[in-house]
Formats: structure tokens, sequence, C-alpha cells
């Protein structure tokens, strides 16, 4: 079986024409998307009712679940105080924007999907604002897969695709006079899928990546689109312009916040 | 002058196993020169604002006692709408109902004021003290914690020793990680990694009041890591 998993395409409706077009092309027999299909981008009800359409398997991002519960994380999920006032605006504009059933349907999303030993998360199993980046403590990383019960955890919210392959773990719990107890972990495997609608890779293309079960090949795919469409599209919205600048480069390290584990007690 | 610590948790609002535990540490030496108490100041155990107000007398001195806040305070918190959530479903899943109104009814508001000026821990020299996880309050660390979820806890906690109190448990174990490799595949290329975790200590520091006539805490000397485990009876 092959799968194109996808994540964060933050109202960005040219960058999910272009990939959904690409992942047609590579013939795959089943589309995962690991949700934020609203904030940033200018075309949120547009994105979330191609996805709806097209009745492919979603999990709830962070922006989904702020938009449903109410933007309440504190203000370590920003960089910076001008990040926090830009993310406000964007959030307020979208959920001006946003129709009714599309609110209602981001609210029955599931935070993780699960097909066999595969999970489906948007950032982390604990949290949908966790962020699992490729330089993360290799233990802490397993951690995560472990307690995802699963052997391959395919995640998003970083917006940099990537995969991670952790092998040959051996961890030792020495409790007072009692014997030590060895654990060995077997080969686990993250899978980040990277942005379509939002890259921070360096570069303007949407990302996804396709994962076969046969092979368990992960293939990172990178698809160029009309960008400044949408650039030109969130400056007639009136969103902040510093999106569109960065949606053009692909801008590397934006928004993310300070700790990446840092998860709000809600 | 020898560093001496004696670290406790769990009183839950045993005035009497204070009060013993209070009078054992007068009797240690080395002396015990600072007093952590690790949350779970308060609880169902009978009196919890004359507990406040004892850890608050000045005759404690000079262990100025360093208090942090603990899954019961944090319950007391969201009971009286000052906490991150309105509502108690932990207090009611872990006590019952019946909890909800004697909890309400055991302590004073500005003992809840006082409770809310804690913090969440303390980082002090090499050691990170908190009462269940660096994670949260509620979180039950014990050996028989997954071996993963301890690594990644002490990974967390960013120091050599990490001391709580959520079980209410006397436990000291080492864990250590290592042979971990990884391999990452990025969009510009590869990148080999290697990971160890040196070995680290989880040192759970027992309950003074939840079980009525034994306390138990912990006296820990950071400059030698000395480690005693303390039971009494009162």
């Amino acid at each position: 079986m092959k799968y194109a998993v996808m994540s964060c395409i933050h109202g960005n409706y040219e960058a999910l024409n272009a990939v959904l077009l690409d992942i047609d092309r590579q013939r795959v027999d089943q589309i995962y998307c690991l949700g934020d299909l609203v904030g940033y981008g200018p075309y949120p009800n547009a994105v979330v009712e191609m996805i709806r359409s097209l009745d492919i398997p979603t999990c709830q991002g962070c922006w989904d679940e702020d938009i449903v519960m109410g933007l309440n994380a504190c203000e370590c999920s920003y960089p910076s105080q001008l990040a926090e006032k830009r993310g406000r605006r964007a959030h307020e504009w979208t959920n001006r924007m946003l129709h009714p059933e599309v609110r209602e349907y981001l609210a029955q999303l599931p935070m993780t999907l699960r097909q066999g030993n595969l999970c489906f998360v948007h950032g982390s199993p604990n949290s949908q604002h966790e962020y699992l980046l490729p330089s993360m403590h290799g233990f802490a990383a397993l951690e995560r897969v472990l307690c995802a019960q699963a052997d391959v955890l395919f995640c998003g919210h970083t917006h940099i695709p990537y995969v991670r392959h952790l092998r040959d773990g051996k961890i030792r719990v020495q409790h007072s006079s009692a014997n030590p107890q060895e654990f060995q972990a077997s080969v686990k495997m993250i899978v980040n899928a990277g942005s379509v609608g939002e890259p921070r890779h360096g570069r303007p293309n949407a990302t996804y990546v396709i994962y076969d079960t046969d092979t368990q090949e992960v293939t990172l795919r990178e698809v160029p689109y009309d960008y400044q469409k949408t650039c030109a599209a969130i400056l007639e919205q009136g969103l902040p312009p510093i999106f569109a600048w960065r949606l053009a480069r692909g801008m590397e390290f934006a928004e993310r916040a300070d700790d990446p584990h840092h998860v709000c007690q809600r | 002058m020898i560093t001496h610590w004696a670290i406790l948790s769990g009183i839950e609002g045993n005035l009497r196993a204070l009060e013993a535990v209070l009078k054992d540490l007068q009797r240690q030496r080395p002396p015990v020169t600072t007093l952590y108490v690790l949350g779970d100041i308060i609880g169902l155990k009978g009196q919890n604002d004359a507990v406040v107000q004892r850890l608050q007398m000045p005759d404690l001195e000079p262990l100025e006692p360093q208090i942090c806040i603990g899954w019961w305070e944090e319950q007391c918190f969201n009971l009286f709408g000052v906490g991150m959530s309105g509502e108690v479903p932990e207090l009611i899943a872990e006590q019952g109902e019946a909890a909800v109104g004697q909890l309400w009814e055991s302590i004073s508001r500005s003992s809840v004021q006082w409770l809310r000026s804690l913090p969440f821990g303390f980082h002090e020299l090499d050691c990170l003290l908190v009462h269940g996880s660096p994670v949260s309050a509620s979180e039950v660390l014990t050996p028989a914690t997954s071996p993963a979820l301890l690594c990644d806890r002490l990974i967390r906690a960013d120091a050599n020793q990490l001391f709580c109190g959520r079980s209410g448990e006397l436990f000291d174990c080492w864990i250590s990680a290592e042979g971990l490799t990884a391999e990452v595949r990025t969009l510009d290329g590869t990148e080999q990694q290697a990971f160890e975790l040196p070995q680290r200590r989880l040192i759970g520091v027992g309950s003074v009041g939840r079980q009525l006539g034994i306390a138990s805490y912990v006296l820990y000397q950071p400059g030698s890591n000395y480690l005693k485990q303390c039971v009494i009876r009162y």
C-alpha cells in the first residue's frame, strides 16, 4: 500500500491543489492529513471543503484546535511578542471568516489516527503543540513513538519534512538492591510530513511524504506551485504582510516557540 | 558547614505527622540546613489551615522551608476557580465525589492564596525537585514506570538527580541509556546521530502524612550525594 501524508495546509488552496495533483500522479492508495487546515492563509473554508469532499482522514492540528477552543495558549507558544500579535491577528481573521459547518468539522477531528502499526498525529502523541524536531534527543523521540504504541509515527507541525530512523537504544534501570532491568528498543521511525501551505525548509515549494508499507520506504516530495497567487491573496485579505514575505521564501525558523517541548496546561 | 537537605512531600493536612518529622529533623547530625517540601501540603487528613500556618512559622528557621505545589494544591486551585481548569475530574476520579465538598470545607481562602504563590519546583545545584515530574504535578514516577518514559523525564529534568513525591513511595534508582543511533534524512541530505544518557538518579521522597502513624522522608547531602531514607512512627 502507498500512503500520501500531508500536513499544515494553513488555508493555502493553491498549494493544496498542486499537492493533490502530484499525489494523483504518484498513484497512492490512501491520503492522510495531519491537520492545521486553517491559519495564516487566505482560503480556510476552501481548504476544509476540499479535504472533506475527498474524504481524507484528518487529525486535528494546533490551529484547528485553537479556532474551536479559543486562543488560550500562553505566551510561551510564540518566539516573540510581535509573533504573538501576528498570530492573534491571523486567529481573529480566520475566526471571522470560517463557515459554521467548517468550524463543526474542525471540532470533531480526532487527535490521533491509527492504521496498523502506524500512528498519525499533528505535533506529538502528547499534544498538537509539541514540536518533534529532528534534533530532539533520540531517547526522547523514541519515547514519543513508544507511547503512541506504533512502529512509525507520522507528524507535522514543524513545517520541515524529515525521516528519522531510531535504532538499538538500550535503557537500564537499577533500583536499589534489585537486579537491573534492561530495555532494548526495536527499530522505530518518525516521519515528518512537512507543510503543504507554509513550508519552512528554506524554499517556497509545498512538501508532503509518501510511505510504502511493503518496502517501508519514505519519499519526501517537494512540489512547486504558484505561491505568488497565495501571497497576493494574503495581502488582499489584510493578513499580516510578513506571512506573504516568508511564504515566498519558505522561511526557516519562523514562528517556532522557544521551547519546542513546551505544552500549555490548558 | 555541610549542606544537608531534608526533602519531604505528602503532608496532606496531617499536622501530627508534620510535627513528628520536624522533631526528627532537629535531631539530625549534621544539622539539616534546608527543608524542601515537594507539594501535597494539603489533603484530606484533617488540618490543612493548621499545616499551612505551621509551615509559615518563623520557629522553623534557619531551615527556611522551600515549598512547591503538588497534586492536591492543583485540585484545590481548580476547585476554587483559580487554576488552569474550573473542573476537578482528577480529584473525583482519585478520591470520589465526596472529596470535592470535603476539600472545599477544609481550607480557607487565605491559605489558598498563599499556596498560589508557590512555585512548580526547584532547580538547585544539579538537582530538580518537583512533586510529580518535570511535565506535571499529576504524573507519578516510580522505578516501575516505563523505562523510556523515565528516560524522557530525566532528559527534560536537565539534572543529575530528580526528586519527586507524587507516588508517596521511598525509592532510589539509577537510569542510564546508551547505544541509540539515528539517521535523519531531509530534503537537503542525511545526518547520522548517536545518543546516550549518562547515569541519572530518580529519588522518591516518601510521604509524611498519607499513612497514619508512619511518616517517611529523605535526607540528602549534595556534596557527597549521600541519601538516607527515613521512616518514623508517631
